[in-house]
């Protein structure tokens, strides 16, 4: 039944993933078994619509769905690390490694920077939390202290836990060191400031959240991401919030600090002109499924599921006649506890008998392509080229 | 505010520079929100009582000579029972034991001001505390804590503080203890309902992303950005309490004879159809003066905190 053949090369394996959430009207299964991957330095694009699950998938990486009401039905979420190929299953993993590979190895970048940032600290205490968490012992070497024997107090400083008695009892007795150790902490903060492009660190630093704007919020939230150069970083809808003329700017950021960097990018997005520019590969999710994946351009230009056609088929061109914008029919179905079918056999032009009594799974097309289709499942037994189905009818063109 | 020396490149004397302009960021927020406030004359109203209030009560030895051995008992000066105001050393009139109204009001500012000052930080404390094990544990804890705080809820408030300083026996003391039993469900639940919002908010689920404990989230993230309702509550609750705390000892929940304004209010009330009408009024005024003051500020603050109204 798993299709996924397992590369060598992974950062990021996601296996038979479902998160369940348990509401009032019942079980609302959110992920349903998607399995995917992603490989070192490479851009995968998560393309699906709103309430798809894209976001749920994201989050799960990071164990960040609330327990209760969600829950991890099955599956597990392996990462790798590139060094060393030690593996680690974020979902078993106990609770201080997990804290442990957040923020360090993986970073995510909200939607609206706007709320993602706490109003009531400054950008550099902001910034100095995620170096206090996992890089206390470099501040205290480079501010001359030898880590392990690190006088009292400082320890608790370079970690950002200190309270403003412990610090300012640290300043008297230890004046120099302290003293030192803001300068650290200081530095990396602008350091990491700058490589954003953010004009005037100093002056950001000692900014609240409101005081800046979107775009620079948004070149903070990336710096206090990319601040422990982690392997992977989650990028949910990073420019949705952003006006257009920003969007490509920040999306440039991004970009140039993963050719700088080599970080690995899970994009989240539904937007596919972008997953044209920015991916190396696409996957595409249905109410909680994974419908279709592979090279993004090659998906993009001979999309196979009848959804991902649709979503194409969806975006308006210069060309497109006024008032005749394509839309798929129908609504996405309710989730909560699906009798066991394809969720799109009922928007789906195509669909057959099989469909409304069977789940769909991935199966392997040529060239690293994954389709989620029963249409293509009957036809495999006679091979997909011979077999002529409606698919075929609709196909898109898409521009280069 | 000026910008942080650009010219000047890393430098340890740089560094000093942008500390003390971090600060001084912190400062001129701090005055902004003041500012605000300052912009509504009737919180300024409120702030100037208040000030007079707390400057009589620190300068009650001074003002008057304190009665030996208990300083919250107005002298009795038996020649001169209910006289009049304006005569001659008792500029307010005295009572029908000749306790000096003066001496009573300015005395019992303390004993107003150790009321709200303890009953408001106790029960601050106690509410910050239950609401936030309620709001971060979740689940049964929370409905517990809750379900608790619905009954002390569902009692009113003056009541259920009659019912308790009853039980305790009348002192000042022991309305000070049922005070603070009634009052810090509100305060459970108003940071309960506060902490749950903040914790839906990306900022907390961003600390949770770069691998902050649970602890530092609360500490830093959370609660910061959910106590202003509570703020506001507490200015407001500062004139509360003294009003009710005045209403129990009208009916006699206070020593006797103690120079609390509701014990005034109610020894000068025999005297009102008599025409001796200063004790009770004046008593009752510096109530009024005392709840409204407070009260003033509270909404001030509010309007003041309210993101709704921030950056106009």
């Amino acid at each position: 039944m798993s299709v996924e053949t397992p590369s060598d090369d992974w950062l990021l394996r996601v296996e038979d993933l479902s998160v369940h959430f348990h509401t009032p009207r019942g079980v609302v299964q959110a992920v349903d078994h998607i399995t995917f991957e992603v490989r070192p330095k490479e851009t995968l694009a998560l393309v699906g619509e709103t309430g798809c699950g894209k976001s749920v998938t994201a989050r799960s990486i990071m164990k960040l769905v609330p327990e209760p009401p969600g829950e991890y039905a099955s599956g597990s979420i392996l990462l790798r690390s590139p060094s060393t190929g030690a593996v680690i299953d974020m979902l078993t993993a106990p609770m201080d490694q997990v804290r442990a590979t957040r923020g360090d190895r993986i970073a995510m970048i909200f939607q609206d920077p706007g709320k993602a940032l706490n109003p009531s600290l400054t950008i550099g205490r902001q910034l100095a939390e995620v170096f206090g968490e996992h890089r206390a012992r470099m501040l205290l070497t480079q501010a001359g202290i030898d880590p392990d024997h690190a006088p009292v107090g400082s320890g608790a400083i370079a970690s950002q836990r200190a309270g403003v008695i412990r610090r300012n009892f640290f300043h008297l007795t230890h004046p120099g060191q302290s003293r030192a150790l803001r300068a650290a902490v200081d530095d990396a903060v602008i350091n990491a400031l700058s490589d954003t492009g953010i004009p005037n660190p100093r002056k950001v630093m000692s900014s609240y959240p409101h005081e800046l704007s979107g775009g620079m919020k948004q070149r903070v939230m990336i710096a206090q991401a990319l601040a422990c150069d982690p392997d992977l970083l989650i990028a949910d809808e990073p420019t949705t919030a952003l006006d257009v003329t920003i969007q490509a700017r920040i999306l440039d950021l991004i970009n140039d600090l993963q050719q700088r960097r080599g970080t690995a990018i899970l994009y989240i997005t539904h937007d596919l002109s972008l997953v044209r520019q920015f991916a190396d590969r696409l996957a595409v999710m249905y109410a909680g499924r994974m419908v279709e994946s592979g090279p993004a351009l090659e998906v993009l230009k001979a999309p196979q599921h009848p959804y991902t056609q649709g979503l194409l088929a969806a975006i308006p061109r210069a060309g497109t006649p006024r008032g005749q914008l394509a839309a798929i029919a129908g609504s996405v179905p309710q989730l909560v506890d699906p009798p066991p079918q394809c969720h799109f056999s009922s928007r789906c032009g195509w669909s057959a008998e099989v469909c409304t009594t069977h789940v769909p799974h991935l199966i392997g097309l040529p060239g690293e392509r994954k389709v989620a289709c029963l249409r293509f499942e009957q036809a495999s037994s006679i091979g997909v080229e011979e077999a002529e189905m409606p698919l075929r009818a609709a196909h898109v063109e898409v521009g280069p | 505010m000026t910008s942080a020396p650009t010219s000047s490149p890393a430098g340890q004397t740089g560094k000093t520079t942008l500390r003390t302009r971090a600060s001084s960021v912190r400062w001129a927020r701090r005055r902004e929100v003041l500012r605000e406030v300052m912009r509504n004359p009737l919180t300024v109203v409120g702030f100037v009582i208040i000030a007079l209030f707390l400057l009589m009560a620190l300068m009650a030895p001074l003002l008057t000579e304190a009665n030996q051995p208990d300083p919250y008992q107005s002298p009795r000066d038996w020649g001169n029972i209910d006289v009049p105001p304006g005569v001659e050393g008792h500029v307010l009139g005295t009572d029908s034991t000749g306790g000096d109204v003066l001496y009573g009001i300015i005395w019992g500012s303390r004993l107003s001001l150790q009321l709200s000052l303890t009953v408001v930080i106790s029960t601050l404390v106690i509410g910050t505390i239950v609401g936030s094990v309620a709001a971060m544990r979740g689940g049964r804890v929370d409905n517990f804590l809750m379900r608790v705080v619905d009954v002390f809820l569902a009692i009113p408030e003056l009541i259920f503080a009659l019912a308790i300083a009853a039980v305790l026996g009348p002192s000042f003391r022991n309305i000070i203890l049922a005070l603070a039993v009634v009052f810090w469900v509100k305060y459970a639940r108003i940071i309960r309902g506060e902490i749950i919002r903040v914790k839906q908010t990306d900022y907390v689920a961003a600390a949770h992303v770069v691998g902050d404990s649970n602890w530092n989230i609360y500490r830093k993230d959370v609660l910061p950005n959910a106590v202003t309702p509570l703020v506001v509550q507490a200015t407001l609750d500062m004139g509360n309490v003294v009003l009710i705390g005045a209403a129990l000892s009208y009916i006699g929940l206070a020593q006797a004879g103690l120079t609390e304004w509701g014990a005034m209010v109610s020894a000068g009330q025999s005297g009102i159809l008599a025409g001796q009408w200063w004790v009770s009024t004046f008593a009752g005024v510096a109530i009024l003066l005392w709840a409204l003051a407070f009260n003033l500020v509270g909404d001030g603050l509010r309007d003041a905190l309210d993101p709704k109204t921030e950056g106009r």
